[in-house]
């Protein structure tokens, strides 16, 4: 308990100074600002961002990302409440009651509890990594190259699951993330591996380029395809503040959204995401009046959002202590620390603590930034709504430019992300998602080793993996995961062949 | 009588198998190994293999279920924004932010369908003037502006 405290004191301590706090509240205003603008979701924001933080120290750097991350979740709630169009996967579900909240004329209200709701989600997430940090940490020194390697296909086999499509498809992506790892020299042969020749390739594809190319030009070129009709309120904002009935209504839900949607969180692949769906179907069936939901139900926009945020929280856990990213934002994340120098990892902890507990605390500290800034600067936001794509567009592409550019100060980077928007384009019309891919690619180079380590350690003895007790736990939850999913899928193909 | 009941599998199971093929020619000089020292060759054609099996799965399912069609691809869009990019990652070095700037801006923007010639000219002033700002005197990322005026 000591160490708890004596660790948040030094995360505190480290997260209030006067350039961190600027930083903090940088981020979280540049996030919102771009989370919100069409056509840009979370992943895109940051991606497009990363090069703001270039001349910062690492700390610095990562409170401000962490920053953005915040801003750019938020902004994906706003918009779903206000045009009912959702930034992302997670605030699909607040579109539901939220956007129904904003046409009854209390907008307002949807907004205030959003935001009350996931600060209070915040705070808890934050003990919780705090508290969890230290044991989850050790656990990793135990953790040998097998398990690893078993727990990284645990969250990729979660990562297949729950993405959108068909399971084919999104284990496919995952493949080519995992094959594009591969391009670039081989660091225990030296040998040159699909870098067909290129001089840029053999250190391997930067992650940035990649992440750029299949989020930054690849969206743009999906949103021309689509234009999206945005339907703004044109309704009053009304009052921000919940009234104290509405506070009674939500204050339950709050917090039964922030456990379940913390719970899953931590999970490897994208557990997040179930949060807010998860939230939802649980107030709508222990509900006295299911059938308010849908029609601007308060405590269908409370649980979800605090669950949204206490997940999109708690997915740092295996970041921080374990090195692995659970989902695709993640997996920026881990790009952006690597740019900076810092291998995540249970090493962070240990080697530098006042960067660790500084970005835990900086946490905290973000949701109360995203507090203050958004609730007064609602009706700013409401005017960046209308901003048409046209001139959206053209600017995000300037910023992705020079952005690459300025990693390696690489012209060639530039060529080569255009190629990767190109290829995102094509994985758009061919059906794919993109998001695991990203997660793959980070992921790949890190199973490579662990496998080789691995079968180094065990004479080339394939059954290391199901020998540790461990490991084999992790990699049969792995297959039970898949098989959970594809046979329903399977059932229903053989019905539809049989109907013939 | 076979027929092709969803072409958007089709298309992605056909690109995986090109894609799984790919590798296998462009590892043919990569060895293997053992289990005991895997070699450089083993992580991507193993890899390879599991994309190419995903791309046989998707074929053989495109004749048995009905599945979505493969929609219009547009030209315009990647035309102009990918030519923007280019354009922008060839004349940064030489001819610097001042030109490569409203160059991608301008370029950039015919990819839309509503886009207005003197909006977008006046639009790209406005960007570059707002990147240069930002991102040389703000943050001094070294990005050359204009080599042949300034000579930096």
């Amino acid at each position: 308990m000591d160490s708890f405290i004596g660790n948040l004191e030094l995360g505190f301590s480290t997260a209030l100074s006067l350039q961190n706090i600027a930083l903090c509240f940088a981020g979280c205003l540049i996030g919102t600002l771009v989370g919100i603008l069409p056509g840009v979701g979370p992943i895109a924001t940051i991606a497009i961002l990363l090069p703001l933080t270039f001349q910062v120290d690492p700390i610095g750097a990562l409170i401000m990302l962490a920053g953005i991350y915040y801003g750019a979740q938020y902004g994906g709630s706003t918009t779903a409440i206000l045009v009912n169009i959702p930034g992302e996967a997670t605030s699909v579900v607040t579109t539901l009651d939220g956007h129904q909240m904003a046409r009854n004329g209390r907008a307002g209200i949807a907004l205030g509890i959003a935001a009350i709701g996931s600060f209070f989600a915040g705070t808890v997430a934050t003990l919780v990594i705090a508290a969890l940090g230290v044991p989850l940490t050790r656990l990793a020194l135990v953790f040998g190259p097998a398990e690893y390697f078993s727990l990284m296909v645990l969250g990729l086999a979660f990562a297949v699951v729950l993405a959108r499509g068909s399971i084919l498809r999104a284990g496919a992506v995952i493949f080519i993330g995992l094959l594009l790892a591969t391009v670039g020299t081989d660091l225990q042969t030296g040998d040159e591996r699909l870098t067909l020749g290129m001089v840029d390739l053999m250190d391997g594809i930067d992650f940035a380029v990649l992440a750029m190319g299949l989020f930054g030009f690849a969206e743009i070129l999906r949103n021309l395809d689509n234009p999206e009709t945005r339907d703004v309120v044109q309704a009053k904002i009304g009052k921000l503040l919940p009234s104290k009935a509405d506070f009674k209504q939500a204050a339950l839900p709050v917090v039964r959204g922030t456990l379940l949607g913390g719970a899953l969180g931590i999970l490897p692949g994208n557990g997040a995401v179930l949060g807010p769906f998860a939230s939802y179907t649980l107030e709508k069936k222990i509900s006295r009046t299911p059938r308010r939901f849908g029609n601007g139900a308060i405590e269908g926009v409370a649980g979800p959002e605090s669950a949204n945020n206490a997940g999109a929280q708690t997915a740092f856990i295996p970041l921080l202590t374990l090195g692995i990213p659970p989902n695709a934002v993640m997996a920026l994340m881990v790009g952006a620390m690597t740019i900076h120098g810092i291998i995540p990892g249970p090493q962070v902890m240990t080697k530098t603590p006042g960067l660790f507990w500084g970005m835990i605390a900086s946490m905290w500290l973000g949701n109360l930034m995203l507090l203050i800034i958004n609730l007064p600067l609602i009706g700013l936001w409401v005017r960046l709504l209308k901003v048409p794509y046209r001139l959206m567009f053209p600017a995000i592409l300037l910023f992705c430019c020079i952005g690459i550019y300025s990693i390696n100060n690489d012209p060639s980077d530039v060529l080569l992300t255009a190629f990767f928007g190109f290829a995102g384009y094509a994985f758009y019309r061919f059906g794919f998602e993109p998001a695991p891919l990203l997660l793959g690619f980070v992921l790949g180079k890190l199973m490579e080793e662990k496998l080789r380590q691995a079968l180094i350690l065990s004479r080339g003895d394939f059954g290391t993996f199901v020998t540790s007790p461990v490991s084999a736990g992790l990699l049969l939850l792995a297959v039970l995961v898949i098989v959970v999913a594809i046979i329903p899928t399977v059932r229903k193909g053989r019905e539809e062949a049989f109907q013939e | 009588m076979i027929r092709i009941r969803a072409p958007q599998e089709i298309a992605a199971g056909l690109f995986l198998i090109a894609l799984a093929s790919f590798v296998f020619w462009q590892t043919d000089d990569l060895t293997v190994g053992t289990m005991r020292a895997l070699g450089p060759g083993m992580m991507p054609r193993a890899l390879a293999t599991a994309c190419g099996l995903c791309g046989g799965a998707l074929v053989i399912l495109s004749f048995l279920k009905d599945g979505a069609s493969l929609e219009h691809w547009s030209i315009r869009g990647p035309l102009f924004i990918l030519g923007a990019a280019i354009v922008f990652g060839l004349a940064i070095r030489p001819l610097g932010l001042f030109v490569a700037g409203p160059a991608a801006v301008i370029i950039g923007s015919l990819a839309a369908r509503d886009s207005r010639f003197v909006e977008s000219i006046l639009f790209a002033a406005v960007m570059t003037t707002f990147c240069w700002l930002l991102f040389k005197v703000l943050l001094s990322l070294p990005i050359p502006v204009a080599p042949w005026l300034l000579g930096y």
